[in-house]
């Protein structure tokens, strides 16, 4: 059935969304070459597979599967730890390049970015989908990984291009391109559509992202509200979402989640390894100039189910110690004698500014305030001498269950440089390589 | 719960903007800049800029005032009287960082293991900068794989093609048979003594 294009403009607005090919795995497989073209996967400190190469993917190897069935399933596979510092340089280091290009870029997640090119054509003398291409070009002369990119009028179609074709792929979606580009895409596949919106909008016999732009806006907007009259207008190419340069400042909640290198049936364990993520939450909390209202706790078992629990506090909370025996609390309700667990996790809620101090009838502010000095000569032993290196007496019983594993860390920690210790190394990536 | 305006940050950001731009964002930017949904709250923020005097309205437009873009300012910030010397002689010095990378996103580390470069002055244990996604030119010492093995060479041409030279007369020159790749260009060599 011919229908009439939503635009017949190409790129009234040009956005470009970027995302890393299998990228944690691509980064290892950068920095040691010898491992090109091999099946590679990262998470081996965890026990889990974190990302997958994309020849570990033909396999059938993906996120989230046990080490010990990927191993079965390809004894070949080469396991390795996650090293978070090298994969957060080589991120920064994509950004940048994207910056080479437009000041104009958004930092969406570690391996994902936006950049927003509308009106750069004349400065680099070129069309949309070359500067694109350029871009793409110079991360993998220069990082030596892939990203696959999607170059459209609106993030959202940018995002459904840039992962229509991967990896190493570009799509290019010009105004009169878009509804028969959607008219491929599932709905599951739109960002901001969840399972739930998915269920209720097949309901209406939709199927694919097209089908939904075809109704008007007034039914988007019945059904789904001011998210689903955002997505209406941004699926037909008008540009609701901005790209935002800023840096995160505004959290809405900060949270802090770690796995156990081993799983553990020790309570005090468990406690220590809880109180050691509120710290971590906290840090950051007070690093940020935050104060939390509201806290909730989660434990994770082996076989991966979890029970949490939340918690809303008196007054606006920013030193650690002040929460830790209400967390206690949820912890005893929580633990279960005898089962092993896998993970911790916090999220502190309800943040709000520590600008103004407020005290209730019966608090006693002086108290208060003490507890906060201390809390801040805490932070400042800290930050000169590494995090954690002060911390809450639980963090006693972290050793108990620590597997002195030298091939659970990343060759970086390992390997260190003349001069580089456990807590600083230098900021430049590595390369493994025996010559 | 209330919302409580980041002043500091809000000027910070403004002042920033004027830095780069010279002028103030308009009410479109302000809403990117200090992260609200509508232009009301920009206006909000705007009025109790104003009532802090950062800010001033004329006939409708914001003007900025001193208090927010400060005072012309040349050298570093000098409370009083001229800058100092010596800051005014180091506006143009490079960072060690910057003497050994020129181009920061494209450069890596590698501990050199082999004494293939014993005569260029790379021994076993030294530090090679690698730059990546450059084409070597003759003499240029590269980190380059051989037919699937990785090696430390000067990177040379002549009549028959690429030839890769070792620094040390253990070893022969080695000619690609059936592949090339070069990982990086070595730019800089760093050794440590403790």
């Amino acid at each position: 059935m011919p229908e009439f294009p939503f635009l017949y403009q190409s790129y009234p607005r040009a956005i470009i969304h970027f995302d890393g090919d299998a990228f944690f795995a691509a980064v290892e497989q950068s920095i040691h070459p010898e491992l090109k073209g091999k099946p590679v996967v990262t998470g081996k400190e965890r026990g889990i597979i974190a990302c997958a190469s994309y020849e570990a993917k033909a396999l059938g190897i993906s996120r989230g599967l046990s080490l010990r069935e990927a191993i079965r399933m390809c004894p070949g596979l080469k396991v390795l730890p996650s090293d978070y510092e090298t994969y957060s340089l080589y991120s920064k280091r994509m950004f940048d390049i994207a910056r080479r290009y437009t000041p104009m870029v958004e930092e969406y997640s570690i391996d994902e970015g936006f950049a927003d090119l509308t009106g750069l054509r004349r400065l680099h003398h070129t069309s949309y989908e070359e500067i694109a291409l350029r871009f793409q070009a110079d991360i993998r002369a220069e990082l030596d990984i892939t990203v696959s990119v999607g170059l459209s009028l609106t993030k959202s179609l940018a995002k459904l291009g840039s992962k229509f074709r991967k990896p190493a792929g570009f799509t290019p979606i010009p105004g009169p391109d878009i509804r028969g580009f959607l008219a491929q895409i599932p709905l599951e596949k739109v960002w901001g559509f969840g399972p739930n919106t998915v269920a209720l909008l097949t309901q209406y016999g939709l199927k694919t992202a097209c089908d939904f732009t075809a109704h008007p806006e007034e039914w988007a907007d019945r059904l789904m509200g001011k998210v689903g009259r955002e997505l209406w207008g941004e699926l037909r190419g008008s540009a609701l979402y901005p790209v935002t340069t800023e840096e995160k400042s505004n959290y809405c909640s900060i949270s802090k989640c770690k796995t156990f290198t081993a799983p553990s049936t020790d309570p005090e364990f468990v406690w220590a390894k809880l109180v050691r993520n509120v710290e971590s939450a906290f840090i950051k909390v007070r690093r940020h100039k935050l104060r939390a209202r509201q806290i909730a706790v989660m434990l994770r078992k082996q076989d991966f189910r979890q029970a949490g629990l939340e918690l809303r506090l008196n007054r606006p909370v920013s030193v650690t110690r002040d929460v830790i025996p209400a967390v206690r609390d949820l912890f005893e309700s929580l633990i279960e004698r005898g089962a092993e667990y896998r993970a911790t996790m916090v999220v502190l809620g309800k943040l709000e500014s520590d600008g103004e101090r407020q005290y209730d009838l019966f608090e006693d502010p002086v108290r208060i305030e003490k507890r906060e000095a201390l809390s801040e000569a805490v932070d400042a032993v800290n930050d000169r001498y590494g995090k954690h290196t002060l911390s809450l007496a639980p963090s006693l019983f972290l050793d108990r269950n620590r597997r002195t594993g030298r091939d659970d860390q990343p060759q970086r920690k390992s390997a260190l440089l003349p001069g580089e210790t456990r807590r600083q190394r230098l900021a430049i990536p590595r390369l493994f390589l025996n010559v | 719960m209330p919302r409580v305006m980041d002043v500091e940050g809000h000027v910070a950001k403004l002042r920033a903007f004027w830095r780069r731009e010279r002028r103030l964002p308009g009410y479109g930017e302000m809403l990117g800049l200090f992260g609200y949904q509508s232009k009301n709250a920009v206006f909000g923020a705007l009025r109790k800029l104003e009532d802090l005097g950062f800010l001033e309205r004329k006939r409708g437009r914001v003007v900025a005032l001193g208090r927010l873009t400060g005072t012309l300012r040349l050298l570093g910030a000098v409370q009083a009287g001229f800058p100092s010397p010596a800051e005014e002689e180091l506006a143009d010095i490079l960072s060690l960082d910057e003497f050994l990378i020129r181009r920061p996103e494209a450069t890596f580390m590698l501990t050199v293991q082999g004494d293939s470069m014993i005569a260029a002055g790379i021994v076993p244990g030294d530090m090679v900068l690698v730059e990546k996604g450059g084409t070597p030119k003759p003499n240029d010492i590269v980190v380059a794989q051989v037919d699937d093995e990785w090696t430390l060479k000067y990177y040379m041409k002549d009549r028959d093609g690429v030839r890769l030279d070792p620094a040390n007369p253990k070893y022969k020159s080695i000619r690609p048979a059936r592949s090339l790749v070069i990982g990086g260009i070595v730019k800089a060599v760093i050794r440590k003594y403790d």
